[in-house]
Formats: structure tokens, C-alpha cells, sequence
């Protein structure tokens, strides 16, 4: 893997991040939006809804909307030749990749942070302190991998930017509903098991509460990492073979 | 004969001056056979070429003009019932500016596909800078360039970005990146756009664009697939001349284009295909000789019984 060809990648994946309208909405104002407007509607005692139990779900919330933006990249991408151009360059498979997996690590700590800075300026004051917060960003960077993953499947099975967006919603309604702040009844916990933002959702709540000798933590990031490295490794393989042509 | 001194000797016209001149600058064993002599003295070059031995290294061109840049060996490439590219033999020349013409749908782009390794060959094989298509693809990517008949540009970068992504994808060294970047961004007129959006270009800068990109690493072998479509008449006799330098520097390009007074200018071959299929190849000279025709235009016609910009 060659330095100077994945510095450039991964800068001109935040140039795309930093100056695509839908991209800097997606991954940036939409979290921050998303965070002011959820803990005003929702976090009120009275709901039965705390502001520190709102916002783990906030921050899964914005980390599963990567894999729209990261399957439209990646679809449109490819509709305008650039990544079977990119293809003719020395640029290897890992090259190109690592460039995607460092620039949405990066993505969903300034997401993480974001969500986290406002939540606080809020009223959001974690039992955990800051270390709870340190520890919530490679947390849920680890399960941005997932998305990225999931991103790469959606962009090899889509023909065109439209369709990206909508099969990406296979892979985020139900990570949304199930594993982000919506209540868990006895019936849903059983499907909830199968999304792997469930565990990230737990994981920082059980973070955030400071609870770092639960043995649930430990459980909820081996099945987060496990879930992610699988996904990625999958969607690097559905896209070399049938998504960068 | 050390096959750098023959090489250099191919370049050589002007029988005076080869005898009087350049036996003595380039050394020339006195005591060479007079049959070898004569031979030598036969071969026809320009005094251009005379004046280029005498201002650029040696090493320049020891690589020219016996090397095969590419051999296509039996090429074929179906897509379902279709066959693109029908049983293919072309050998291409190091320091050649080799033209592909042919009707749209002709095989032209697949061809150039396979030989940069975006498609694969359904059977025979290509040979790239000494490197088999089919089995040493990284090899070949570090010595082509490859211009898209669609101007493939990251719209939100800028010219100067879009050109260093490149030039940092084939490892060019930073200073030189930018001393390159510079000198072809003032060459191709595109300095003063080169802080803007690639988004609010017209069709003729991102096509200027695409073939900066291609040309930034300083390729061995450049594939331009129709560079000049969309410019007008000035930015496409400008890019004319700029291609017609890259022979000077030793360049091996592989040009597909409609404009066929494009190929008759720069080319030192053409190769017309139809229906995958080579169906003629020479010099523009040649061919224009052998159908009697005044330019490749009628050739084109007279081979094929149809214009090439029908159907575009």
C-alpha cells in the first residue's frame, strides 16, 4: 500500500464530503439537526425519555445514514467512468479501500463529535464523564466499518445513483427501527438481536452510564466488530466483482 | 552493430551529412562493411529527425521504432451473441502515434479497454510494454495513461486537484507533480480556471482536463479514446499540436477518433476497423496511394461504403 497514493484518496474523499451539498447535509447537518430537533421532542422526562437515553440512538442514527451516501458515491461514481478510470491507475484494490475505510472512520468521528457537542451544550451530562464520550468515538467507529460495508453492497447491486438510495433503505430502516432510540418491547428485542446497531446502541448506553465492568459491553463489541469486518470484507468483494465496472 | 547505434541510425536522412557528420559524432567504426554502409544510407529520415539526434540524448531513443509498445495476438471479445473485437493482430511501435478509425460500435473503445485492462479478452491476448494483458495488468498500469472518450473528471475538484489525484495515483514525485501540473495547465490554457470547480467547465476544458490527467505520469504508452470531442475548431487544433509533440518525446499514443483530417495529421499509421475486424492498415500515404484517393476520408468510404461521422 502506497502512502502517497492513499493520502490522496482519503483527501479527495473529504473534498467530496466537504463541497457535495447531499454529502455534507448527510454526514454533517443532518446529525446536528437530527440531535437539536429528537432532544427537544423527545427527551422529556415526562415521555419517559431521558436526554442521555436519547442520544446513543442519535449517534447510530447518524452512523447508518453512511451507507446511503457511501452507495451513491459509489454508484454515481461509477455511471461517470471515474472509477473505471481510477481502475487504469497503479491505485491497488487495498489503496482505494483503505481510502474509503479511513475517510468514514473519520467521517463518523466528526459525526460522533458533533452529535456529542450538542448534546451537551443541551443539557446531555453522561455518568460516565468524559471518558464515556472519549470512549464513544472508536466505539462507534469500529461499527462505521459496518456501514461502509454495507455501503460497498448496495453501490455493487445498484445500477444507478436513484436505486443506491433506495436499496440502501433495506439496510438502514431496519437498523433504524430496531437499533437506534425507538423503544424495545418484549417482541421487538427478539428481531433487534439480529441488527447489529442494537449492540452499538446498547454498548453506548451501558459507555454512557459508566458501567464499564458489564460483561455486556464486551459481548455487545465482539458481535459489533465481528458484524463490521464480515460486512466490509463481503462488500469489498461484491464490489470488486460486480460494482466497479 | 550495438542496437543502440542502429536505432540511432534509423533516425538519420540527409546522405551527406550522415557521411561527413554523423559517422564521426556518433563513432562509427571506420573499418564497417561497405554493404552495411550503403544499407544504412538508404534509410529515409527527415533532417528534423537529424536535428533531434543532435540535441537529445542518446537514451531517448535507443527505445524507439523497433520496439513493439504493443502486440495484439488473435483478439477477440464477445459481450453475449455480439462480437465486439473479431479476431485482432495489430503490432504497435514504441514512439508510434498509431490511429484507430472505425464507424461507432467498430470495436475501437473495446479494444483500447482491453488493452488498459478494463475488460478482459474472451480469447487471444495483447502484449503492453513487454507485459501480457491477461497476466501482468499492475505492470502495464504503471507505464499507460488512459484518456476516456468520456471526459471522466471529479466535478468537485478543481483542474489542479484532478490532475495531482493523478499524479499521486502513479506516484509522481511532489515537486515534480507540480512543476508538471504548471507546465500543462499553461500549455492546455487552463491556468486561470485551474482554482475553479471541474463542475462549471465547458465540454472543451474538461476535455483538456482528461487529457492532462492522462498525460501527468508521463506515460510510455498514452490510449486517447476520441480527445477531442466537444472542443472547438481552435482548443481542438491547439490539442492537435500538443499531441503531435508527444512524438517528439517518444511517446507511443493510440488515438481513436471521427476526425479523420485528426488521424491523416498527426498519425504515422492507421488502422481502420469495422465490425471488430482490421480491415486495413498502413500509413496515411499508403493508403491514400493504394485507393487512389486525396485524403483517408475517401479511403474510409472506399473501403467501408460509408462515411465515418454517419450515425455519431
Amino acid at each position: 500500500m502506497k502512502p502517497q497514493s492513499l493520502v490522496a484518496l482519503v483527501k479527495m474523499e473529504l473534498k467530496k464530503l466537504i463541497r457535495q451539498p447531499t454529502n455534507l447535509f448527510l454526514n454533517l447537518l443532518f446529525p446536528a439537526v437530527l440531535t437539536i430537533v429528537f432532544i427537544f421532542a423527545f427527551a422529556d422526562p415526562e415521555l419517559g425519555m431521558s436526554i442521555n437515553s436519547v442520544v446513543p440512538g442519535l449517534i447510530v442514527y447518524a452512523v447508518i445514514f453512511v451507507i446511503m451516501t457511501i452507495a451513491q458515491s459509489f454508484s454515481s461514481e461509477r455511471q461517470e467512468g471515474l472509477l473505471k478510470r481510477l481502475n487504469t491507475t497503479p491505485m491497488t484494490s487495498s489503496e482505494f479501500m483503505g481510502s474509503q475505510i479511513i475517510t468514514h472512520m473519520l467521517i463518523s468521528f466528526l459525526q460522533v463529535t458533533i452529535v456529542l457537542t450538542l448534546a451537551f451544550l443541551l443539557g446531555f451530562r453522561p455518568d460516565s464523564g468524559i471518558q464515556g464520550i472519549i470512549l464513544a468515538l472508536p466505539v462507534t467507529a469500529i461499527f462505521s466499518l459496518s456501514s461502509v460495508g454495507l455501503g460497498l453492497i448496495t453501490a455493487a447491486v445498484s445500477k444507478t445513483p436513484e436505486a443506491a438510495t433506495g436499496i440502501s433503505f433495506v439496510f438502514i430502516l431496519p437498523q433504524m427501527f430496531f437499533g437506534t432510540f425507538i423503544p424495545i418491547t418484549t417482541t421487538t428485542q427478539q428481531i433487534a438481536k439480529f441488527i447489529p446497531s442494537y449492540y452499538l446502541l446498547d454498548a453506548l448506553k451501558l459507555i454512557f452510564e459508566g458501567d464499564w465492568m458489564n460483561t455486556n459491553i464486551i459481548l455487545d463489541l465482539a458481535v459489533t466488530s465481528i458484524f463490521s469486518i464480515s460486512v466490509v470484507i463481503i462488500g469489498i468483494l461484491l464490489f470488486e466483482k460486480y460494482g466497479s465496472d | 552493430m550495438s542496437y543502440d547505434i542502429r536505432v540511432m541510425l534509423e533516425q538519420l536522412d540527409e546522405k551527406e551529412l550522415f557521411q561527413i557528420d554523423m559517422l564521426k559524432k556518433i563513432n562509427i567504426p571506420r573499418n564497417w562493411s561497405k554493404t552495411l554502409i550503403v544499407e544504412l544510407l538508404a534509410l529515409n529520415v527527415s533532417t528534423q529527425d537529424i536535428r533531434n539526434i543532435k540535441t537529445k540524448p542518446l537514451e531517448k531513443k535507443i527505445e524507439s521504432r523497433d520496439v513493439s509498445a504493443i502486440i495484439i495476438k488473435d483478439l477477440v471479445k464477445q459481450f453475449e451473441d455480439i462480437t465486439a473485437v473479431d479476431s485482432l493482430n495489430l503490432e504497435i511501435k514504441q514512439g508510434e502515434l498509431f490511429s484507430l478509425l472505425g464507424p461507432n460500435g467498430a470495436g475501437k473503445t473495446t479494444t483500447i479497454n482491453i488493452l488498459c485492462g478494463i475488460l478482459k479478452p474472451t480469447k487471444g491476448t495483447a502484449i503492453v510494454a513487454g507485459f501480457d494483458v491477461t497476466k501482468n495488468l499492475d505492470e502495464i498500469k504503471k507505464v499507460i495513461g488512459v484518456c476516456p472518450q468520456e471526459a471522466s473528471v471529479f466535478k468537485f475538484l478543481n483542474a489542479r486537484e484532478n490532475i495531482e489525484l493523478f499524479g499521486n495515483l502513479h506516484g509522481v514525485p511532489k515537486k515534480e507533480l507540480k512543476k508538471r501540473t504548471d507546465a500543462f495547465l499553461e500549455l492546455l490554457e487552463l491556468t486561470e480556471a485551474s482554482k475553479r470547480k471541474a463542475k462549471g467547465y465547458s465540454g472543451g476544458m474538461l476535455r483538456k482536463l482528461n487529457l492532462i490527467m492522462t498525460l501527468i505520469s508521463d506515460p510510455k504508452i498514452a490510449f486517447l479514446d476520441e480527445p477531442t470531442v466537444g472542443m472547438d475548431p481552435r482548443a481542438r487544433r491547439k490539442t492537435w499540436e500538443f499531441i503531435g509533440s508527444l512524438k517528439e518525446q517518444n511517446k507511443t499514443i493510440i488515438l481513436t477518433t471521427h476526425y479523420i483530417e485528426e488521424a491523416e495529421a498527426l498519425s504515422d499509421r492507421v488502422g481502420i476497423i469495422d465490425y471488430g475486424k482490421l480491415i486495413e492498415l498502413g500509413t496515411p500515404q499508403e493508403l491514400m496511394k493504394k485507393y487512389e484517393t486525396k485524403n483517408l476520408e475517401q479511403v474510409f468510404l472506399k473501403i467501408t461504403g460509408r462515411r465515418i461521422l454517419e450515425g455519431i
